[in-house]
């Protein structure tokens, strides 16, 4: 996420520049952690982690309250990716589209 | 520059969180809500403590997976009363939100709950408005030093035994006191403990206002249940316009009823003017409605002059409570309440499953007689330890034969037990290529009777 091109642009300041970065990254922190424990309900609802452990290509012997740890960290790591991912996709570059603009 | 369309967006981001001060306030709607929040927060606080036939009376035991609710033991596979209380949960919200706005979020939500119990903490130890905001401005003096730290006491207390309390769900709440008592928590009981705790104290105490505006989806999607007829807190603008205050209003000839005394932007906790309108930052606390009332009521005005109402009423239109719209919600919402009680009475304590063999599709047992084998699975989904028997109808003369050594079927609470049988019928009866016949599961006790049923395939003899 280059933040540069803003501040040239928008005149931000350095100060905000930096709250909406964190502001972003809270906004992603969150939204992954709660489709994360939504996901894992789902999921250990129909589940047993402990019987899962046992399955696992590993073979791991795992309690139900380390099973459904790990199985939440398991799902937020991929929550986080995803909306890490739509955050930097979404915060587009906009000094290049600025001086694209006939208007500008 | 051509930024302009994407500034706005940035703007909230952009914004630097101003500190809100809300003002205490009383009247009948804050009545109401403090009612709502003594209602929902001794339920919190209590229900762990009940007992219910000798077992904690409602308890999510997440490591034996099963739920105790007022009696009732649900087990993994009665996921779908899960499935359907949440739909439920959900259809009441657009219900209720379709009808009356945003009640949930100024009655019930616990974000609001539990702020307003912050917020009364915090008048607690520091004041009222003006000397919270003269406090903050002051230099750090004894007593300054003394109120902040009484504060932050309340709030650490009241978030470690809210986050007592939650963890008590999930663990026996007793025995969790003992531990704690001891200091002898397990590591899972203590991180939820804590984590808990600090979700409380954070959300509750800094975050606010700022959890509605920012991270509720709530929040985001509510006004697309809205319609004209919809309660909303609206000030009455044709009444209140041209506002202005004090020796002013002596001045002109048809001064607007709004005095311009601001208390109603003083109390709002989402830091808003209600007077600029409707804006999705109000959560239909109406403490405004409270506050302007009590202003008019001293200035000797009408009362009403911010209040419930519709954008129907303000446009001079009837409201209607009944359409399309809160008509449709009712009938699902109700729909499946129906359902879910009718699921719920009927719901058996078996749970079974039957898999015919794969190898062969019948055997001869003798020269009149074939057999069929299947794998039985017994689930008890009960409270006590059961013993089963299992019959068969659908065919003439079926005979059910346990495999193994079995003798009966017999399961511990929440145990799965997996039994090979042997359906056995005369092969001049079962002379279909596939019949269907019906296998029965049933408790064996004095006292009612529960079984479960599953129809299945039964290859006969057939030339
Ligand atoms: S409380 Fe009522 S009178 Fe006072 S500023 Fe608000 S709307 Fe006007
Ligand atoms: S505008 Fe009124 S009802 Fe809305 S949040 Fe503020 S005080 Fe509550």
């Amino acid at each position: 996420m280059t933040t540069e091109p803003i501040v040239k642009n928008q005149g931000f300041n350095e100060r905000q520049i930096k709250r909406i970065f964190w502001r972003r990254m809270a906004i992603v922190l969150w939204v992954s952690f709660f489709t994360a424990a939504v996901e894992s309900m789902v999921f250990f609802a129909l589940f047993d982690p402990a019987y899962l452990g046992q399955l696992s290509s590993f073979g791991v012997d795992v309690s139900q309250w380390q099973g459904y740890a790990l199985g939440f960290m398991f799902f937020w790591v991929f929550t986080f990716s995803a909306a890490l991912f739509s955050g930097l996709v979404l915060a587009l570059p906009r000094t290049k589209l600025a001086k694209r603009n006939p208007n500008a | 520059m051509s930024n302009q369309d994407t500034k706005p967006v940035e703007l909230s981001l952009y914004k630097a969180h101003e500190k809100i001060y809300p003002r205490e306030v009383k009247g009948r709607f804050q009545f109401k809500r403090k009612l709502a929040v003594w209602l929902l927060l001794g339920l919190f606080y209590l229900l762990p403590w009940i007992s219910w036939g000798g077992e904690q009376a409602v308890l999510f035991d997440l490591p034996q997976r099963r739920f105790h609710i007022f009696g009732i033991t649900l087990w993994p596979q009665d996921f779908i009363f899960l499935a359907l209380m949440l739909i439920i949960a959900a259809f009441s919200l657009f219900f209720f939100t379709a009808l009356a706005g945003r009640l949930w979020c100024g009655y019930a939500c616990p974000q609001t709950v539990w702020t307003e119990v912050f917020i009364w903490l915090e008048q607690l130890a520091e004041g009222n408005r003006n000397k919270r905001m003269k406090l903050d401005k002051a230099p750090w003096t004894r007593e300054k030093i003394f109120r902040k730290f009484s504060k932050q006491f309340l709030w650490i207390t009241f978030a470690l035994w809210t986050g007592f309390t939650f963890v008590g769900f999930f663990t026996p709440i007793k025995e969790l006191s003992m531990q704690v008592w001891q200091w002898t928590l397990g590591p899972w009981e203590m991180f939820w403990l804590f984590f808990y705790s600090f979700a409380t104290y954070g959300n509750a105490g800094f975050l606010r206002e700022q959890v509605c505006l920012y991270m509720c989806p709530y929040a985001r999607f509510q006004s697309a249940m809205f319609d004209k007829e919809t309660l909303i807190i609206s000030y009455d603008e044709q009444r209140g316009e041209p506002r202005m205050r004090g020796k002013k209003r002596r001045e002109v000839e048809n001064p607007g009823d709004c005095i311009d005394c601001t208390l109603c932007v003083q109390v709002c906790p989402t830091g808003i003017d209600i007077r600029d309108g409707l804006q999705y930052e109000c959560i239909a606390c109406a403490a405004c409605i409270d506050a302007c009332d009590d202003v008019m009521e001293k200035s000797g005005m009408p009362k009403g002059l911010i209040k419930y109402t519709t954008e129907n009423a303000l446009e001079g239109r009837p409201t209607h409570i009944l359409r399309p719209r809160t008509i449709v919600y009712f009938i699902i919402l109700m729909t499946l309440v129906a359902s879910f009680g009718v699921a719920l009475v009927n719901r058996s304590a078996i749970d079974m499953n039957l898999i015919h063999d794969r190898n062969t599709f019948y055997r001869i047992v003798d020269s009149a007689t074939i057999e069929n084998v299947y794998t039985l699975k017994v689930m008890n989904k009960g409270n006590e330890a059961a013993q089963y028997e299992v019959n068969a109808s659908g065919i003439d003369g079926l005979k059910v034969v346990l495999g193994m050594n079995e003798t009966g079927i017999s399961a511990e609470p929440g145990q799965l037990v997996t039994v090979p049988i042997k359906i056995q019928a005369a092969k001049d009866a079962a002379n279909k290529k596939i019949h269907t016949i019906e296998v029965t599961v049933t408790k064996i006790s004095s006292d009612g009777s529960d079984s479960a049923a599953e129809k299945v395939k039964y290859f006969g003899y057939n030339k």
